[in-house]
């Protein structure tokens, strides 16, 4: 053993995060539960831009996502980090550049969200340049934690830091794979994939950023911070090397199961389903060690509130990867996918697991760096009840929407007809789980408000140890030759080797089920009918894009006879081949719209914007006025069709020089029809509405038997 | 029976029985390591966050 040397831990960086998880943890759930009170009292929209339900709802999921949970992960990372490598961040300055960094992406997201600047990917939102800045601070990230693993006294690498190394190479491959787009503006870009490649991009993605961000990292933090508050060795290590390997080979192939029964080739959907029942075992030989890592503490879970919230959130991560795989199936998914089944699985995981593991660790290791006890136990138990009750109030009146909603779309009479065929009766129906949803919010953030206040108490009366000093030995060089020893055991000794190892494994699945969508065109079928959007469809599509319609409207009638009753005929994926981005959606709040174009008049969707209960009477959609009091800004279109031209877009040679004269016709064509019926307005033809008119009125009709 | 299922199992998508092959093929290899290490390796790894440095009583 080498000579002991000294050091010390940095706990400044430890706190500032926890002090983030805190702050923007309140914001991003109070922002959500503002969002929840909206589907029930529509009014609270204010009929003002930023603050509508379409906008903030990324806004909440980006806020708790990435700002709460982002910030908790570095937490427990800086903390965690330090100690099993025994060494100090391999430089502060990083860590501070990180630090302030990621809080400046959120603040960032948290202005050009409300304002409508979005690419509309879900959970990856933020246009092009702040992609960039997260690129810059992920890999300033890397070289800090990679640094501090080339510098540390320990050998052998525990497995909570697998989970980070496999954690930091695949948010950086998926964050770099779903922003592969050419920008139009500082504001606004196109993506490279189109419609049902796009869509298989996005859910790859989208999947793998609750894989990679709200649960491999989560896990590393389990496996590290649940033995320290049992006083105990996790139940088995052996257990949690096959839980990294299967786990995270697993998981990135499972994305196409949130694109069952859409206009997603066959096989690929399969491959999604197969892989996503697989993952229940690693999942839960996973949620099994940590359970078992308290055989013989239980009694501990009832007296210390640390335990309790690691317990919850250990079951809750249980109950979700139970569900996820069970949502997978074909059948399931018919009924369970676009409505809010899906909402309430999901805050299972967010709120039970990502949340209640976070206080956990802030209730744990704030006494910990502030060298006091918690100020108050009865506070933090308070906090674990209000809580979980918040979490059964959120979740339960959810599921009960989701199953009430989905039958209700799928009931027919004995006719023959559908029941329910008023999608608005299948909303007003659910209100009342809403509103019980929006009172398990409630209590679930009062919890977080009771936490505060006991934090706030416990630093106060402590104080920070900034550099904690320590000393261990120095690193042990082993001279042992590659041949002689067990290959596994070499690669954990070696950071860089454990970097390449995981990247192949997360890559394979991404590979197969990714090239083939791109490279052979048989799996995305062409159209002939199917056209390019007109510069006014495209401007109207973007203010979709803007406004957030896809949070509430789906565009993929599937191809079940309750839907092509309903909607009509169930979409191709050819017909979505000049859709950049595709604007499928995941959730219906208010009905499909891929069969919308020319089922009404210009007319109603005009009066249906600007007051939607004019036509809808009970509707929860909130009125945007704005479009139509705002002019439509042409200045960048031309740029627009440029950029598509540029991705492959077949528009006519010369269309980008003359496109705003064409742009006119069209708007005028409408505006004479909205001044037929009778609705009079200056400068009618100049107006964002026209454009959001083209657009609905284009949707779905390239096929329609009437335009071939 | 038998000549039913068999007859249905030429119509399984190949991708399907590849991810289900490379899925064994990952988890027996998983497995087949973990078992290969020795008990004192593992019990040493398992005791690593409490074995952190030697003053570092706190925690």
């Amino acid at each position: 053993m080498g000579q002991p040397e000294k050091f010390s831990y940095d706990n400044r960086i430890v706190r500032d995060f926890a002090y983030a998880t805190i702050v923007w943890g309140v914001i991003g759930m109070l922002v959500g539960l503002y969002a929840a009170f909206q589907l029930i009292l529509p009014q609270l929209n204010l009929d003002f831009a930023p603050i509508t339900y379409g906008r903030i709802r990324p806004l909440h999921t980006n806020a708790v996502i990435f700002a709460f949970v982002g910030n908790g992960i570095f937490m427990g990372v800086y903390y965690s980090l330090q100690r099993l490598l025994k060494a100090r961040m391999y430089s502060d300055l990083l860590s501070k550049f990180h630090f302030w960094g990621w809080q400046l992406i959120i603040v960032a997201a948290a202005i050009t969200l409300p304002l409508g600047i979005t690419s509309s990917h879900e959970y990856a939102e933020l246009e092009w340049p702040i992609d960039l800045a997260i690129a810059v601070v992920w890999i300033a990230f890397g070289i800090n934690m990679f640094g501090t693993l080339i510098k540390r006294r320990e050998n052998h690498l525990y497995v909570a830091i697998w989970f980070y190394i496999a954690t930091w190479i695949t948010v950086t491959v998926l964050h770099i794979g779903n922003n592969l787009e050419l920008p139009v503006n500082l504001w606004k870009s196109y993506p490279v994939f189109a419609g049902v490649q796009d869509a298989l991009v996005q859910w790859w993605y989208g999947h793998n950023a609750v894989a990679f961000f709200l649960t491999t990292p989560y896990l590393g933090l389990m496996y590290y911070f649940l033995p320290k508050a049992a006083h105990r060795p996790v139940y088995s290590y052996r257990l949690s090397i096959i839980h990294f390997w299967a786990l995270i080979f697993i998981y990135i192939w499972a994305g196409p199961h949130h694109l069952l029964y859409t206009s997603l080739p066959d096989w690929a959907q399969s491959l999604g389903t197969v892989f996503s029942l697989m993952l229940i075992a690693p999942s839960w030989g996973g949620m099994l060690n940590g359970l078992l890592t308290l055989r013989g503490v239980w009694d501990k879970v009832r007296q210390e509130p640390v335990l309790k919230f690691m317990v919850v959130a250990v079951t809750a991560y249980g109950m979700s990867t139970f569900e996820g795989p069970m949502l997978s199936i074909k059948s399931v998914n018919a009924i369970s996918h676009f409505t809010d089944w899906t909402i309430g699985h999901v805050h299972i995981g967010t709120l039970g697991w990502n949340g209640f593991l976070t206080f956990g660790i802030l209730y744990w290791l704030l006494p910990k760096i502030f060298n006091t006890p918690l100020y108050s136990v009865k506070l933090a138990n308070a906090h674990f009840w209000i809580g979980t009750l918040g979490i059964l109030f959120y979740a339960i009146p959810l599921y009960w929407a989701g199953w009430t909603q989905s039958l209700m779309w799928k009931q027919f009479t004995p006719d023959g007809f559908l029941q329910y065929g008023n999608f608005l009766e299948t909303v007003t129906q659910i209100l009342p789980m809403y509103a019980i949803r929006a009172v398990g919010g409630t209590l679930y953030f009062v919890g977080v408000i009771v936490m505060i206040y006991n934090v706030l108490k416990t630093v106060k009366s402590g104080e920070l140890t900034a550099n904690e000093e320590t000393e261990a030995p120095a690193r042990e060089t082993i001279h042992v030759s590659h041949g002689k020893e067990h290959w596994h055991r070499w690669i954990e000794r070696r950071p860089i080797q454990m970097l390449l190892g995981s990247a192949v494994v997360i890559l394979i699945g991404g590979l197969v089920e990714i090239f083939p969508m791109v490279m052979v065109d048989s799996n995305v079928p062409k159209i002939e009918s199917v056209k390019p959007y007109t510069a006014l469809e495209l401007e109207g599509r973007d203010i979709y894009i803007r406004e957030g319609c896809l949070g509430c409207h789906s565009q993929m009638v599937r191809p079940f006879r309750s839907e092509t009753e309903r909607y009509g005929e169930y979409s191709k994926s050819g017909e979505f081949i000049y859709d950049r981005p595709f604007l499928w959606g995941s959730k219906r709040t208010g009905p499909d719209l891929h069969r919308i174009g020319k089922k009404y008049p210009d007319s109603w969707h005009y009066t249906h914007m600007y007051d939607p209960s004019s036509m809808a009477p009970g509707t929860i959609m909130p009125a945007y006025p704005w479009l139509i009091e705002d002019d439509l800004n042409t200045k960048y279109t031309s740029a627009k069709i440029k950029t598509l031209i540029t991705l492959g877009t077949p528009y006519p040679e010369e269309y980008a020089e003359n496109v705003n004269q064409e742009l006119e016709n069209q708007a005028q064509e409408i505006a004479s029809n909205l001044r037929k019926d009778g609705i009079e307005q200056e400068n009618l033809e100049n107006k964002e509405i026209i454009a959001l008119i083209a657009y609905l009125q284009r949707l779905g009709t390239d096929i329609k038997p009437s335009n071939l | 029976m038998y000549k039913y299922l068999l007859a249905e199992s030429g119509y399984i998508n190949w991708m399907a029985i590849f991810a289900l092959i490379t899925f064994f093929a990952v988890f027996i290899i998983t497995i087949w390591v973990t078992f290969k290490k020795s008990p004192d390796f593992i019990k040493k790894m398992e005791m690593m966050p409490f074995s952190e440095t030697k003053n570092h009583e706190n925690n």
